[in-house]
Order: structure tokens, then C-alpha cells, then sequence
């Protein structure tokens, strides 16, 4: 399987860190999808995210561009290709690994500046989220500044299949479930969430 | 304690011994009825208990609100219906049984050997399962443990439980040590479960029956008032039995003679036998006064003596002075100190009586006593009224015979405790309209209330049929056994069949739901627990599983078969 690198690490905190990538890596990446960072040095210590948001923030030269007449194709890939500032990709911590023991609680350190960041592999997908019973909803529940529903259904969409080849169809209900029983005392929330979910188009 | 996990219809979330046990239902509420007989397993213990409510519930009160299946995908709305909406049933905790660790467990030896030589028996309930304990519908075999096993002689199976259709008995024996009840309005079959409790009974032959059949119902067969199908008589299926005895001389039981007739004798009445008739004779305070004054005049013979006065007759004195003449009420109200009005009103009220053709001076043969010999001997008497069918028939007739019946076995249950004969056979009096015998007014001076207080000790009991229990004497009511009650409109009269029981709110919604003709509901000391039932169906079927195949009468095609013809 191989193992995609979208970037490195540009800031962290112990709920979730910010990653810099260049705009040639940015069709990796997606919003909704799972990360692993291996500090270096730190040997078997995982730390699993979820991307929450894809940032690309101006700079002084896209600021005059954008105000010009004719923008040529050349220049255009030029600003992308070449520009100083990175895209910068927001990573909720959802929980980590060590020594093959998967936990769905913060990582107990942050990773360091310059840390590369993964794409998850579908193994990776179902062992982290097959792992204990869906703890790590806590944590993208208790965020209340992103757009929970969404980020939910993003995250549904990409795991199911993934749980569905290896031989657990039901890990879609059995998560949505849980959804429910935690957000029951939540109506206005639960009731995006189960919105969102059901854009998904994702069979139950 | 190893029960498929299947069979769990929910599991306790709260309540109490006062407010009865709340239960989540995790299967269709359809698939559990008010009614049902459930078990909830808890530590070392098995709770039996009545669903006697369905109540639907939200986690939030816009989950219930809010369509959210014409909004969701299926699938979504499904797992969202099943989180936050929900059923609770409400369950009546009526029994407990301790029935230790499971078998395969290591505590079960040391539980047995704690027990010694006592059996973990049923007690009522007096602690509360633990939260979350699973509850399961009764099985046959829980069922059996509660009520008794079919198959054990004594056990009448009475019906069905509404949702798994297991037979539910009540212990005869038990039935006839009290005096007990069959309630239900109109129409509501208890004609049909007071057959199916007597061919019990008699099949059974523990006890005599005597049958006061005011409506000729049960002797010989009939034809149901509402579907005009033929209805079998218990003289039918017993006829070595069964005696019918029809009032009147040449009395015609639905065209039928009946084995003999019964005629009272006028020595036989007595006061109080004329103090029942109270209402029913529209009788005056005065009454009792009059009676006893002729009591003491004429002796036993009053009633004839009574009978033969004249009324409104006047002889001239030699001073030409208009007196009663001789013979006359009046001369005798004079004579001895009574109202002559009185008397001569009570004997205008009693004329009704004086024409009964069944009361006699001096009967051909004592057929009070032959009655009451049938019933020592083992026999069971259907006293059919033909054509008698007013009330002052049925009161007269059957407080004079219950109060010969007592006496006879009042005397033979005190020869037997001086252990001079044997113990007297026990008898049940089936008593209809038992209200008019047994009301607030009457039941002070019938005999039927001194039964049913106390004559269980002399091995007589009642068996009373009713439409309007509320009518019935509390003091009486209360003193009822087993009570099976029909369906009942009138909150009284529910009030009335619940009283003294306990948890009678929470049954009182039950005994109005009951299905007419289908279901009547179980009370009382003589049964483990209420219970709803689906009740047996008087048919050919019953009789055959009550007598078996080859009991059956046969036809006159068979027989010539057997004989080869």
C-alpha cells in the first residue's frame, strides 16, 4: 500500500495541529480525512487525526494579480507553483497508537514542527476506527467551531467502504447508532448531523 | 439464568412496589398487550408480573413531534426511531421465587445446600428487581409453576393466556374451600363459563354441586340466545350424576320430566323465610311483629293457619254489634294483640305465596330431604324453576332449601368433629342473581351471607353468578375466594369485583378492556395472581378434552357399525 505524505507539520496543540503543504500536494488531501503523524524519533507512537479544514491563505503578489486585467495561464501556474506561502491544513487529534495498542484519547505530546503527515490507508481506516466503541466521536463532538454534521458525513463516507470490503457491513449502522444515543439530549445537533449523513447517499 | 436471549421483550428502567415496575420494550409494542403475563429475571430471583399498561415515550418530545421518516432515508429514521422513541410497559409486580445461581454454576451447590430441606416457594412480592433486568413473556412451564400443571388432577384448565395461548388452571380444591364468584354485564358469557366451571367440578367430583337454575340453563340442553346453536346440558354429559329436580308438581324442563319434583311443605316456612321477601312482597316494618305473633300462636303450623283466615268477614254479636268473624284475620289480630291492619295487609302481600302451587300442606313424599340425600350421597342437583321464573320463586325457594342444607351439615359437621361420623361431603351452592339474595337489605337475614362468612368450616360454600356485583353486600364480597369477572362496564360494579384486592387501580382499566364472550380476568385468594384470560370455549372440543374420546355418547350410526350391521 502506498503511503501518501501531504505535508509537514506546521503547528500543533494536544487537540490538533496545522500542516503546510505545497498547492502540488493539495489533491491529496480531503476535507473529512484521516492522517497519521509519527513523530520522529519517538518509534512506535502514532498520532491519528481528521482534517477539518484546507486553508490557503493570500500573499502580496496574488493580492495585486487578482486585480489585473488579463491573467495569463503561465502566470497563474506560476503564483501556484511557486508562491512562499503554503496551503495550511487544520488536523483534529482523534486519538493515537503505541505500541500496537490503539487509543481513542488526546496523544499524550503533540508532534514537532516539520513532522510528516500521512494519508491513513484503509487498513490504517479500519484498525484505528474498528478499534473500542467509537470513542473518538467525543472529540469531533466536542468542536463546536466546525461544521460537526459535515465533517461526520465527510468521514462516514471515506471509512464504510473501506469496512464493508473487509467484512463488517455493519460498522455504518453501529456508528450511526452511536451518533444517535449521543447526541439524543441534542436535537438541533443530532438533527444536522443525521442531515448530513443522509446526503451521504451511503446505503444502510 | 441461561434464557435465549430472544425471548427478552425489554428490560426494567424503573418504578416500584406503589407505582408498579417500568419496562423498555425492545420488541413491537403489538407483540405485547395489556395483560401479559411477563417474568423478569434478577440475581437469584424470578419476578412474575401483569402488564397492565403500554406507554409511548421520547427521549425528547421532538422525536416525537417531528415526522423525521419523511425527512431521513429508512435505514436513518429506523435507528433513530429505535433510540429515541420508545414503549414502556407498566408491570404489577405480584410474585417472587428465589430460584438461585444458574445449574452450571459453582454457587448452585451451596446455594441448595443453604435451602436444607425447604423448596424455594412463591411468596408475594416484597423487594424490587434490580435495573435492567431482562423480562421475558411467560412460558407453558412458568405458567404451570404459578397456576399448576394441567395434567395434575384438581387443575382446571379455565383458559388461555391472550398472547401465547398456554393453558392457565385454577386449582379446584382451592375453588371450593371459599366461596367464589362469576361476574360479568350481560352477554358477556357467563352463562357459558358457569358451565364450563360446573362440568369442571362435577368431572372433578370433590364436592356436590347444587345448582339454583332460575333460567332452566343448565340441566338439559338449551339454545344459545345469541347464535341459536345448541348448547350441551351438564345432565346431557353426566347423566349418573347429575339429578334434575324440577319445582312444581308436573314441572317440564325445556319438554323434558325431570328426575323428581320438589314441593315445599307449609311447615317448612318459616318467619324469616317471608322477612327475605322484604322488598319483593313489599312488606311493612310491621311485618316481623305480625309474624311472630303468629309464630307463637299456631306453632310450626302458622303458615297454614295464615293461609286459611278470611279477610273483611263480620258476624252480629246477640247485641247486634258488627265484629270480625271467627276465623278471620282480624278476629285473630284482636285476639291476640296485633294491628289488625297489619295483619290484614300481610296477609293480602302473602296471598301471592298462598297461591304457589308448589308450596303444600303435607307433600307426597319429603323431597327437600331427598335433595339434601342426593347431595350427601356424592350426586350433584340441578333445581330447575320451569315455570317458577319471578323472583319470589327463586327467594323463597332457595333460602328454605339452603337453610334445611346448613342445618343438615352444620349437625354432621359436629358429629364428625366428635368423631362420631364421617366428614360431611363438601358442597358448593351455585346461587344466580345472587344480588337479590345477597344485597345490603337482604343479606342480614338470608341464609346465603351466614354461608358465605362462615360455612366454609362446615364444608359449604357459595358459588355466586352476577351482573351487578356492586349490588352484593361488601361484607360478602369481601369474603369471596376466587372471582371471575367477565367484562363490566359500571365503575361500582368494577369497584365492587376489585375490592380488597391489591393493585385494584391498575386492574380496574384491565376489567373494562376484557374482550366480551372471550376474555374475563382472574381474582382473588384462589388464584396466584390476577390474571387475564382468553376463556375456554364451551364446544365439543372442551368436552371432549374433559371427558376424552372415548367417552363421547355415541351416535346410533356407530353403534350399528360396532354391531356389524
Amino acid at each position: 500500500m502506498t503511503v501518501i505524505e501531504i505535508g509537514h507539520l506546521l503547528r500543533a496543540g494536544t487537540t490538533g495541529c496545522v500542516v503546510g503543504c505545497s498547492v502540488s500536494q493539495i489533491s491529496a488531501p480531503q476535507f473529512g480525512g484521516m492522517v497519521r503523524i509519527n513523530p520522529e524519533g519517538s518509534g512506535d507512537y502514532h498520532i491519528y487525526g481528521l482534517i477539518t479544514n484546507i486553508h490557503i491563505d493570500d500573499d502580496g503578489l496574488v493580492r495585486q494579480l487578482v486585480t489585473a486585467a488579463d491573467i495569463k495561464p503561465e502566470i497563474i501556474s506560476d503564483n501556484r507553483m511557486n508562491r512562499n506561502v503554503p496551503v495550511e491544513i487544520s488536523v483534529l487529534f482523534i486519538g493515537y497508537a503505541q505500541q500496537k495498542a490503539i487509543y481513542h484519547l488526546l496523544p499524550p505530546r503533540p508532534p514537532l514542527t516539520l513532522d510528516a503527515i500521512y494519508l491513513c490507508t484503509p487498513v490504517e481506516h479500519v484498525q484505528f476506527t474498528g478499534a473500542g466503541h467509537f470513542g473518538y466521536f467525543r472529540h469531533i463532538l466536542r468542536a463546536s467551531d466546525l461544521p460537526v454534521g459535515e465533517l461526520l458525513a465527510a468521514h462516514l463516507r471515506q471509512v464504510t467502504n473501506n469496512h464493508k470490503d473487509q467484512g463488517n457491513p455493519e460498522w455504518l449502522g453501529n456508528a450511526t447508532q452511536e451518533l444517535i444515543t449521543l447526541l439524543r439530549d441534542d436535537y438541533p445537533t443530532l438533527m444536522s448531523v443525521l442531515g448530513a449523513l443522509s446526503d451521504t447517499r451511503l446505503n444502510y | 439464568m441461561g434464557n435465549d436471549i430472544s425471548e427478552t421483550i425489554g428490560y426494567i428502567v424503573g418504578g416500584g412496589l406503589k407505582d408498579n415496575l417500568r419496562v423498555r420494550l425492545t420488541i413491537p409494542p403489538q407483540q405485547v398487550q395489556e395483560g401479559g403475563f411477563v417474568v423478569i429475571e434478577s440475581g437469584d430471583w424470578h419476578f412474575y408480573g401483569l402488564v397492565t399498561d403500554l406507554q409511548l415515550g421520547s427521549t425528547d418530545p421532538r422525536f416525537a413531534d417531528e415526522q423525521s421518516e419523511r425527512r431521513l432515508p429508512e435505514g436513518i429514521a429506523s435507528l433513530l426511531h429505535g433510540q429515541t422513541l420508545y414503549t414502556n410497559l407498566e408491570v404489577l409486580p405480584a410474585l417472587m421465587l428465589e430460584t438461585g445461581p444458574d445449574l452450571s454454576s459453582e454457587r448452585y451447590a451451596e446455594w441448595r445446600k443453604s435451602l436444607g430441606d425447604r423448596e424455594p416457594r412463591l411468596i408475594p412480592v416484597k423487594t424490587v428487581p434490580a435495573h435492567h433486568a431482562p423480562v421475558r413473556l411467560a412460558q407453558a412451564g412458568d405458567i404451570a409453576a404459578i397456576f399448576g400443571d394441567s395434567s395434575q388432577p384438581g387443575n382446571f384448565i379455565v383458559g388461555y393466556t391472550r398472547e401465547q395461548n398456554h393453558p392457565l388452571c385454577i386449582n379446584l380444591d382451592k375453588f371450593v374451600q371459599r366461596s367464589s364468584g362469576i361476574f360479568g354485564a350481560t352477554g358477556t358469557g357467563k352463562s357459558f363459563l358457569t358451565r364450563i366451571i360446573l362440568a369442571g367440578l362435577i368431572h372433578y367430583n370433590r364436592s356436590s354441586v347444587l345448582v339454583f337454575d332460575m333460567h332452566n340453563e343448565y340441566g338439559y340442553d338449551d339454545t344459545a340466545s345469541d347464535t341459536n346453536q345448541r348448547v350441551i346440558g351438564l345432565r346431557t354429559k353426566f347423566p349418573g350424576r347429575v339429578r334434575i329436580v324440577g319445582l312444581g308438581r308436573g314441572a317440564s324442563i325445556r319438554g323434558q320430566a325431570p328426575d323428581f319434583n320438589l314441593e315445599i311443605d307449609e311447615k317448612d316456612i318459616e318467619p324469616e323465610d317471608i322477612e327475605l321477601l322484604y322488598s319483593e312482597l313489599n312488606l311493612k316494618e310491621t311485618t316481623p311483629t305480625t309474624l311472630a305473633a303468629l309464630l307463637h300462636t299456631f306453632g310450626k303450623n302458622w303458615y297454614h293457619q295464615f293461609k286459611i283466615m278470611k279477610v273483611g268477614t263480620f258476624v252480629e254479636t246477640e247485641e247486634g254489634k258488627r265484629v270480625p268473624a271467627p276465623g278471620s284475620v282480624a278476629a285473630w289480630a284482636d285476639e291476640v294483640g296485633v294491628n289488625v291492619m297489619a295483619a290484614e295487609a300481610l296477609h293480602g302481600k302473602m296471598s301471592r305465596m298462598f297461591n304457589k302451587p308448589y308450596i303444600v300442606e303435607q307433600s307426597v313424599k319429603n323431597s327437600v330431604q331427598e335433595i339434601i340425600k342426593l347431595l350427601e350421597a356424592g350426586l350433584h342437583v340441578i333445581l330447575s324453576f320451569g315455570d317458577y321464573e319471578t323472583d319470589l320463586d327463586y327467594l323463597l325457594v332457595s333460602n328454605l332449601l339452603t337453610r334445611r342444607i346448613r342445618e343438615t351439615w352444620v349437625k354432621t359437621t359436629n358429629e364428625y368433629r366428635s368423631k362420631k361420623n364421617p366428614e360431611p361431603r363438601q358442597l358448593v351452592i351455585v346461587v344466580e342473581e345472587a344480588h337479590k339474595l345477597l344485597n345490603r337489605e337482604m343479606a342480614k337475614q338470608t341464609i346465603f351471607s351466614t354461608i358465605a362468612r362462615e360455612m366454609r368450616k362446615y364444608s359449604v360454600t357459595l358459588l355466586i353468578i352476577d351482573q351487578r356485583p356492586s349490588q352484593i353486600y361488601d361484607e360478602v364480597l369481601s369474603q369471596l375466594g376466587t372471582r371471575i369477572s367477565g367484562w363490566l362496564g359500571d365503575d361500582a360494579d368494577i369497584q365492587a369485583v376489585l375490592s380488597g384486592l391489591a393493585g385494584r387501580d391498575h386492574l380496574r382499566g384491565m376489567l373494562s378492556r376484557l374482550q366480551p364472550k372471550e376474555e374475563v380476568l382472574l381474582l382473588g385468594w384462589g388464584v396466584p395472581m390476577p390474571m387475564p384470560v382468553r376463556s375456554r370455549r364451551y364446544d365439543d372440543r372442551f368436552w371432549q378434552e374433559l371427558l376424552g374420546k372415548g367417552n363421547e355418547p355415541e351416535n346410533e350410526e356407530e353403534i350399528k357399525k360396532k354391531l356389524g350391521f
